[in-house]
């Protein structure tokens, strides 16, 4: 059967390096994109590649995207939301702009890798004590800052200070809340002292604002990251020249601009016109655009970037379940995957977890079907018969959503009215304050922070005011569970309760889609956020 | 109902400039005669008034059905209709989109329009009756919001109060009354030294008196034509809100809005984006001709009237 | 006697712009949301929106805050961006520098074009080059303006690869590349105020053409170019100019669509996300320049009606 394609070829003869230039990008694109061999063929039909030759293409072709980087040259990167509120100072840290930034200039203790392992950056190592509520860090030494002075304990300490106490204001502070000190133990160790044991603290020292920045500055732009700035000019662009001086083997490219463009038609224009090396946010809309240019290739990165609507459970008309079931069940998850996110997306189980989490994701919850029969039911019990819905476009294909469910909803003659209000105010007067408003989370590093930082019973972001006392103890049990099959166990626990019985409606996932131009390489691929986790600066060159 | 102001609105012309030949130092008689254009492009707005009032009835589909096989399709059948100008950027049919579109845009645009002559006439009038401080104050305010970019002024709005079709209408109606403000008081100043309204005044008639019987008989024909022109300002500001995500509430739409979502549809020769522009310039052209039409034949004052 | 009315002029101007200030302080302050907020966005806590309000000075009552920055205002200083930290003197400094480098060139371009065309089409009323341009210039003015340019985009720039899509700009390049870079924005620019502009200087100029002098002229044979070149143009001189005051009014301050879709760094875009962050003095400042070259536009429109026009040099 695998050679009724071609019968002439041998399996195997066919070569990446045979290949004609544009073939080559075809297949380049193919093993970025993650495509199986069936693609492959699909893809190469002119050619008449069988299954066979289709593998070895791959496996070549991954081979040569994946030789030596070279050194040189320079990227342009557009983001799609800046402003006269860029900043450099990492608490402060709010936007794919701020955070490319930050990778560029600082470091962080912790890295995460492609698969979330957290990874020593700034500290060598981190060890826990016993119960996990003291953790000792070896700090790197040799390293320094952009302006020659060395890095050393008191920065570190300095740095993580200012997510703590009365007027810190970190956008981070309560994730870090179980911090209560850091000690510095000599120039180049500190121990965090933690008031609750928690394992997941290197994760949480990966996260974006807690880059370290130099003792007694506030993100002045000396950093000890593999760029230096050359220039930054809020709401219009920054500069940044390779660090020569840098710790590690150093960037691969010689300088980065760094800006955005606002409009997602210009921005989508601005990259397949050459303009632009790599953008953020590709709309659905636009994805066969990219997929068609010869010169971009559109990057879509599965995560659990939820598209959810928040029914407020302490109020009417959330504080009813059935009007909360019936929200559930007119959504055409399906429909929403495949027709709105073009397929880039996975189904949502009511639940914030996706499969993206790993192991963590219970697979064995069954899934909520779009079922209008059985919303229709659940509307009529819940004696509602219209309700009004905030939309912003939080993230792109969330107003689209919004609109699917309004239209099958008026099938069965309930009357979801659509308010539409910008995206600015949004976060501070109408998600949680609106009884049915639409939110959008970055996935977080781990299945625990993701349903702690929502569903925590009192959590400082509660976002559908659901507080179940069993969620509680889970949640901080299973942080000391080691036992796979128990850990799961209780992360299936959770993810029912709140499938089950919180005020959350998540159809869907969206992938994260951005567009890079064919001749950038070594792309990171962490899930955290636009353009691999934001982690591309140091690593990517260009072919 | 809008098809009714129209009319009146034209009646009114009409009868203002019968009065208006009476006057002593009024242009030779001539009736309106539309040229061939004018004709034409009577029958274009008299066509998108009457899809304004029967369009969502004749639409073949809903505005927000999502039936089409996939979004950016060119014409097609399915089993569940016909989509004969294709299907938009979330399988919608783009032609009943028009249809339903059709009484936001003409309709906001037409209300704001009425608004900001009612309140522009009324103040501006006002402003050059009473004068003094009465007209310092309203006309500082009046150069205030002139002076500010309309977008900005719009956003603002829209986002402390929420985008409701009443709140679009009130805040492009706030925002146009300006410019006709300012014409109506040059316009009042103006009239208000002619001898007839001296005569008046000696007579010791009421300032109402004035106003009605003798500032805007004589007011009228200019204002009518700077009508046609500030309507297509008002359409172009509420597609300009769209660009910024503003506009009507979903799933209803107004032409810009069309245009701005479907924009990225033009790569792949969908012409989901082409149809509403269509739609917007034919409306607009042909206001726009008319009021030329109707100038050109009636001493041709418009330049004035825009500044 | 026309020293007097300049100075009227400068005086209703000032007041003008002390009105603006109110009105945007006003309206900024019934947003939903404050710089805080926004600041913070999806990661905002009661603790630290109460330390960043601190921190900001948010904490004191609005009028306080106005007339301390009215105060500040008048002494030259513009104040520090609530969102962002920086002075906002600095933020407004290059981006007013690049507004008017794309004003004064879009009107460098426009304003002949626009004239000549107008005057050509006023000089063949009624044949076929007369209808092309009205047509012409009422469809460019009747579609949006991101119509038009993104149509631009994807015709210069995406198919053609002749023009870069976005105005991105260095700081180091030569003049040629900046004009390369500039080209697109400029070229919608060019296309949607000069269609107005043709439109107005063609209406001024039939208009005046109406009037008895010239029918007289007409009578006596003088050939129609003549009459307007020498006798209609100089009379329908103070609409034109100030159909082409209000235009570059609007190319400070209403060039927003342009400047998003081009990601042209400019003064509306920076106060439009002023307003989107609630960045109140920073809206001011912007609110400010916009009024006061909308208030120097009108008045220098005027000066120069009165001095083009007989009638209104020497008032009866």
């Amino acid at each position: 059967m695998k050679d009724k394609f071609s019968p002439k070829s041998t399996p195997g003869e066919v070569k990446y390096s045979d290949l004609s230039a544009y073939d080559k990008a075809l297949v380049e694109k193919a093993v970025r994109n993650g495509y199986s061999r069936r693609d492959v063929m699909k893809l190469m039909a002119v050619t008449g590649v069988s299954l066979a030759a289709a593998q070895n293409l791959l496996s070549t072709g991954s081979e040569a995207i994946a030789q030596t980087p070279k050194k040189g040259g320079s990227v342009r990167m557009a983001s799609n939301l800046h402003g006269p509120d860029d900043q450099l100072d990492p608490p402060l840290f709010t936007s794919t702009i701020d955070y490319t930034r930050g990778r560029a200039t600082y470091n962080s203790l912790v890295q995460h890798a492609n698969d979330l392992t957290p990874q020593p950056e700034l500290a060598e190592t981190i060890e826990p004590n016993a119960d996990a509520t003291e953790w000792t860090l070896k700090l790197r030494k040799g390293v320094e800052w952009h302006d020659g002075t060395p890095f050393t304990a008191d920065d570190v300490i300095y740095s993580m200070n200012r997510h703590m106490g009365e007027d810190s204001t970190s956008v981070i502070k309560s994730v870090l809340e179980s911090i209560q000190e850091w000690k510095k133990v000599d120039s180049h160790e500190v121990k965090a002292v933690l008031n609750t044991p928690n394992a997941d603290l290197p994760t949480l020292l990966g996260l974006f604002q807690t880059k370290i920045v130099k003792n007694g500055t506030t993100g002045d732009g000396i950093g000890t990251g593999p760029f230096t700035m050359e220039s930054f000019e809020p709401g219009v662009k920054s500069v940044h020249k390779r660090n020569e001086n840098y710790w590690r083997e150093g960037a691969n490219l010689d300088a980065i601009e760094i800006t955005a463009i606002t409009d997602e038609v210009a921005r989508v224009n601005a990259l397949i016109a050459g303009d632009m090396q790599m953008v953020t946010q590709i709309d659905p809309k636009a994805f066969r655009q990219v997929e068609s240019a010869e010169n971009v290739t559109l990057l879509s990165t599965p995560a659990a970037l939820q598209m959810g609507i928040c029914v407020l459970k302490n109020t009417e008309p959330g504080s009813n379940d059935d009007f909360v079931k019936g929200m559930q069940y007119i959504q055409d998850r399906e429909r929403i995957v495949k027709k709105i996110l073009k397929g880039k997306g996975s189904v949502g189980n009511d639940t914030p977890i996706s499969s993206a989490h790993g192991p963590d994701f219970c697979s064995e919850l069954p899934q909520r079907e779009f079922d209008l029969d059985k919303a229709k039911f659940h509307f009529e019990k819940s004696g509602v018969k219209s309700a009004e819905l905030f939309v912003a476009p939080v993230t792109s294909g969330v107003p689209d959503m919004c609109l699917l469910a309004q239209a099958n909803a008026a099938k069965i003659g309930f009357d979801l009215q659509l308010k539409k209000v910008p995206t600015d105010g949004y976060w501070g007067a109408v998600w949680m304050n609106e009884p049915l408003n639409v939110v959008t989370w970055n996935m977080r590093p781990t299945a625990q922070s993701q349903m702690a930082i929502q569903f925590g019973p009192g959590a400082a972001w509660n976002d559908t005011y659901w507080n179940n006392e069993r969620m509680g103890e889970l949640l901080s049990s299973v942080l000391g569970e080691l036992d796979p099959a128990k850990r799961h166990a209780m992360m299936c626990e959770m993810q029912t309760l709140i499938h089950e019985g919180s005020g959350m409606v998540i159809p869907a996932f969206s992938n994260i889609n951005d567009g890079i131009a064919n001749n950038v390489m070594g792309m990171p691929t962490v899930p955290l956020g636009q353009l691999g986790g934001n982690e591309w600066p140091e690593f990517i060159w260009l072919a | 109902m809008t098809e009714e102001i129209i009319k009146t609105k034209e009646e009114e012309v009409i009868a203002k400039l019968d009065t208006f030949d009476e006057l002593p130092d009024a242009p030779p008689k001539r009736r309106i005669k539309l040229s061939w254009v004018g004709k034409l492009s009577v029958a274009v707005v008299a066509f998108w008034l009457l899809i304004v009032v029967i369009g969502p009835y004749i639409a073949p589909f809903h505005e927000m059905d999502m039936d089409g096989d996939d979004s950016f399709l060119n014409a097609h059948s399915n089993e569940y209709g016909t989509f004969f100008l294709g299907t938009d950027y979330l399988g919608r049919d783009t032609l009943s989109r028009i249809m339903f579109g059709a009484r936001n845009t003409i309709g906001i645009s037409l209300l704001a329009t009425l608004f900001a002559y009612l309140m522009g006439i009324t103040l501006g009038i006002l402003a050059a009756v009473k004068g003094g401080w009465i007209d310092m104050g309203i006309s500082r305010i009046n150069d205030a919001i002139l002076a500010l970019p309309t977008i900005m002024l719009g956003l603002i709005v829209i986002a402390a109060l929420g985008s409701s079709i009443p709140i679009l209408i009130g805040t492009a109606a706030v925002i146009y009354a300006t410019s006709v403000f300012r014409i109506a008081r040059a316009l009042g100043q103006d009239i208000m030294v002619q001898d007839f309204v001296e005569a008046a005044k000696a007579r010791g008639e009421g300032v109402w008196w004035i106003i009605k019987s003798e500032v805007l008989p004589n007011a009228a024909m200019p204002l009518a034509t700077d009508f046609g022109l500030r309507l297509v300002f008002v359409v172009l500001f509420i597609s300009s809100l769209s660009f910024l995500g503003l506009g009507v509430q979903p799933p209803a739409s107004d032409w810009g809005s069309m245009v701005r979502e479907n924009l990225q549809g033009l790569t792949y020769g969908s012409y989901a984006a082409i149809w509403p522009a269509l739609a917007i310039a034919t409306f607009t052209i042909a206001i726009n001709l008319i009021v030329d039409d109707i100038s050109a034949k009636s001493g041709g004052m418009l330049a004035k009237k825009m500044v | 006697m026309m020293m007097q009315m300049v100075l009227r002029r400068i005086g209703i101007g000032f007041a003008t712009l002390i009105v603006v200030s109110i009105i945007v302080f006003l309206a900024t302050s019934i947003l939903p949301g404050d710089v805080a907020q926004i600041i913070l966005g999806q990661s905002a806590t009661p603790e630290t929106l109460a330390a960043l309000r601190a921190e900001l000075g948010m904490d004191q009552p609005g009028y306080v805050r106005y007339f301390s920055w009215l105060g500040d205002m008048m002494s030259g200083d513009l104040g520090i961006s609530k969102a962002g930290g920086a002075t906002i003197a600095s933020l407004i400094g290059g981006r007013l520098g690049n507004t008017m480098m794309m004003a004064g060139w879009v009107a460098l371009i426009s304003i002949p074009i626009s004239i000549a065309l107008g005057l050509w089409a006023a000089m063949h009323p009624g044949t076929w080059l007369d209808r092309i341009v009205t047509f012409g210039t009422l469809s460019l003015i009747s579609v949006p303006e991101f119509f038009i340019a993104t149509i631009l985009v994807l015709i210069l720039a995406v198919q053609l690869h002749w023009l870069p899509s976005t105005a991105y700009m260095t700081g180091e390049e030569s003049f040629l590349e900046l004009m390369r870079a500039l080209a697109m924005p400029l070229i919608t620019l060019v296309i949607v105020v000069s269609a107005q502009m043709i439109r107005m200087t063609r209406a001024g100029i039939l208009n005046v053409m109406n009037s008895p002098y010239i029918e007289m002229a007409i009578l006596k044979g003088v050939p129609r170019g003549r009459i307007i070149l020498r006798h209609a143009f100089f009379n329908a001189i103070g609409p034109i100019i100030n159909v082409i005051a209000l235009n570059l009014a609007y190319l400070v301050s209403g060039v927003v669509i342009v400047e998003t879709i081009f990601a042209y760094p400019g003064l509306a875009k920076l106060m439009i996300d002023g307003v989107q962050t609630r960045d109140l003095p920073l809206v001011q400042a912007c609110a400010m320049i916009f009024c006061g070259t909308y208030v120097i536009l009108i008045l220098l429109a005027d000066v120069g009606s009165i001095v083009s026009n007989p009638r209104l040099r020497n008032p009866k």
